[in-house]
């Protein structure tokens, strides 16, 4: 199995090279550090979320790392394993707060399949599709999964997609805070999966760059395995050990 | 590229709570004998919806001397919980227990309270996982606890997911299923899509028009060996339809690709499947659309194979949908019995397949095909085997 690819936008800006050596230290205080709505023109993408547009601009991101046109991703022979902790609450939090309007159109963005939806639409990927909610260990979990179905020829590729936004919820994850000492970044991060080259298990590659990630990174929820494995890629000197779950 | 053809998951026993019954067995009788389970809702304020009415679970009160994180949610998955372990004992290392939930809404109703009470757990309820992880730390699972929410598919993808972890060595016993539940939030997003119908749930009938929402939640515990006192998960897979956010294809390709997936994957044919029960929303839309995958997939046999939708009875129990249909596939072979459409009266032209509709069917399905369908573009398939 090999990372054939990967795209990676983070607060700190586009690719792994962007990551500070320590986010804590790079955030200056900040509790969060956020990723701008992508500015992605067309008619179809009007009523799209800023989490949807991450998540396609990381698919992009991931294109034009690899060099692959969106031929070479589009069909049934791409499954789609998407994973996010936090990238469904502005849309939900909009949706409650807006309660005297009807969000007929808003609706179907409050949920966490929107993005992988939007994503999927966009690239014409109608392969096999999980979709997992959760932190670090569903990003870890999404990784085994994508492996999974490669090895049990479930299709060709694997694109697995994890996307975390926060900033319109800052106040309340703020109460949670007790969970992470790292500033909150958010991150659209996509790598593809491919069954060629020796056999790993990329969820737990990812797990041995994990402490890096997230020491680099910050906060990224789910993303922070597929940003390890996008380091490793990179061949980033490992510093520390992670043993993974 | 093939799929492999994969070993057999055994599903060692059942729990659920739903709006016709708070336990399996009571589900059953409720679905055999045709129960409507759809009433006025009386939980939260419906008054400003077009429509007030869903498979709400009542008088449900659950034995907790402290708030869940997960709120209803979480007691939902819990109660379920108890009914299973009623039934068996799992007896397992904790940290070989896995947990796979799936859900369209988490603990969405904890962020409505969120919102005005500052309280951390609160907020932290709201995160779709939270119910989950309740689940597992009641069970005491310290192997691996994964929420899936492929909308409302997710309950098959979790029995799915589940079968996967088994299969990979990551537990030696997996409590799967799915939950959700009825609140103000997911009513008025419904209600606004005009998806609710002021009539009663009638799918692939004439005169559908809409679904009703409901409540419930249901878990299987699976394993790869031990006593599969319910039946077998054969196959499973699952579809994007990439095609838009809200509405299935208009063809139905990715629904189509999951069923023969899953089917493959069970090493089962056309000629082996015995009773399909639908994803049978009774909205105008999907109810064709899946007739015709059904038509294609089971060719010749389109009309020789029961199917029924048990949402006439429930409601869309969105999260916990795919999951308790797949536990009504085992239990349909088991009792030898396949419970009626409840609504279906008048099929649709448009929806010509063998509906058991009326009154249950005698007959004994031993392979089942279960499909599912949610917000997204999400498509599942489940096959199924009755124990004898």
């Amino acid at each position: 199995m090999r990372v054939a690819a990967a795209g990676v936008l983070t607060g700190w800006g586009r690719d792994v090279q962007a990551l500070p050596h320590d986010a804590r230290v790079a955030a200056n205080g900040r509790a969060v550090i956020p990723l701008r709505r992508p500015a992605i023109e067309g008619d179809r993408f009007r009523r799209a979320t800023r989490e949807c547009l991450l998540g396609v601009a990381a698919v992009e991101a991931l294109l034009a790392d690899g060099d692959l046109s969106r031929e070479a991703i589009r069909g049934s022979g791409t499954a789609l394993v998407y994973v996010t902790a936090t990238a469904y609450t502005a849309a939900n939090r909009a949706f409650i707060e807006q309660a005297g309007g009807s969000g007929t159109l808003h609706f179907p963005y409050t949920a966490p399949s929107a993005v992988p939806a939007e994503v999927a639409i966009e690239f014409g990927l109608t392969g096999p599709y999980v979709i997992l909610i959760g932190a670090t260990d569903a990003g870890q979990d999404a990784l085994w999964q994508g492996a999974e179905l490669l090895a049990r020829r479930a299709c060709e590729r694997v694109l697995v997609l994890a996307v975390e936004t926060v900033e319109e919820c800052a106040d309340l994850f703020a109460r949670g805070r007790w969970l992470t000492r790292r500033p909150l970044v958010e991150a659209a991060v996509a790598v593809l999966l491919t069954p060629d080259g020796e056999e790993t298990d990329p969820g737990r590659a990812a797990g041995s760059f994990l402490h890096m990630a997230s020491r680099r990174a910050g906060e990224t929820f789910a993303c922070a395995p597929l940003i390890a494995l996008a380091l490793a890629r990179a061949g980033a000197p490992r510093a520390g050990s992670f043993a993974g779950r | 590229m093939l799929p492999l053809a994969r070993e057999p998951i055994a599903i060692l026993s059942a729990g659920v709570i739903t709006p016709v019954g708070a336990d399996l067995d009571a589900f059953w009788a409720g679905l055999v004998t045709g129960v409507d389970g759809i009433s006025a809702i009386e939980r939260f304020p419906v008054h400003d919806l077009r429509v007030g009415r869903g498979g709400e679970i009542k008088k449900f009160a659950f034995a907790r001397r402290r708030p869940l994180r997960g709120g209803r949610a979480a007691e939902l998955l819990l109660a379920a919980a108890d009914d299973l372990r009623g039934r068996i004992t799992l007896d397992v290392a904790p940290e070989r227990l896995g947990i796979v939930v799936g859900t369209a809404l988490g603990g969405v109703e904890e962020g409505e309270h969120a919102l005005g009470d500052r309280r951390p757990g609160r907020a932290a309820g709201a995160l779709y996982h939270a119910p989950g992880r309740a689940l597992a730390q009641y069970l005491g699972a310290r192997g691996p606890v994964v929420t899936v929410s492929t909308a409302c598919a997710s309950g098959a993808t979790a029995l799915g997911f589940g079968a996967d972890l088994l299969r990979a060595g990551r537990a030696d016993v997996v409590v799967a299923g799915g939950y959700d539940i009825l609140c103000r939030f997911v009513m008025r997003g419904f209600d606004a899509l005009r998806s609710l119908t002021r009539e009663r749930v009638r799918p692939f009938d004439r005169r559908r028009s809409g679904l009703l929402l409901g409540e419930g939640a249901a878990l299987v515990a699976m394993a790869r060996e031990g006593n599969p006192r319910l039946g077998r998960l054969l196959g499973h897979a699952s579809a994007s339809d990439g095609s838009h956010i809200a509405a299935p294809d208009p063809e139905g390709r990715g629904l189509e690709f999951a069923a023969r997936a899953a089917m493959t994957e069970a090493g089962v044919g056309a000629d082996d499947v015995d009773f399909v029960s639908t994803h049978g929303t009774g909205t105008p839309l999907n109810d064709p659309i899946e007739t015709a995958v059904l038509q294609r997939v089971l060719g010749g046999r389109a009309l020789a194979v029961p199917v029924n939708s048990v949402k006439g009875a429930l409601g869309h129990t969105m999260g916990a949908a795919a999951t308790l249909e797949a536990i009504m596939c085992l239990l349909a072979g088991r009792h030898g019995v396949v419970p009626p459409t409840v609504g279906l009266e008048d099929v649709d032209p448009a929806c010509r397949l063998a509906h058991v509709q009326g009154a249950a069917l005698a007959c004994q399905p031993r392979v089942s095909l279960s499909t599912s369908l949610g917000f997204g573009g999400c498509n599942a398939a489940l096959v199924l085997e009755s124990a004898p």
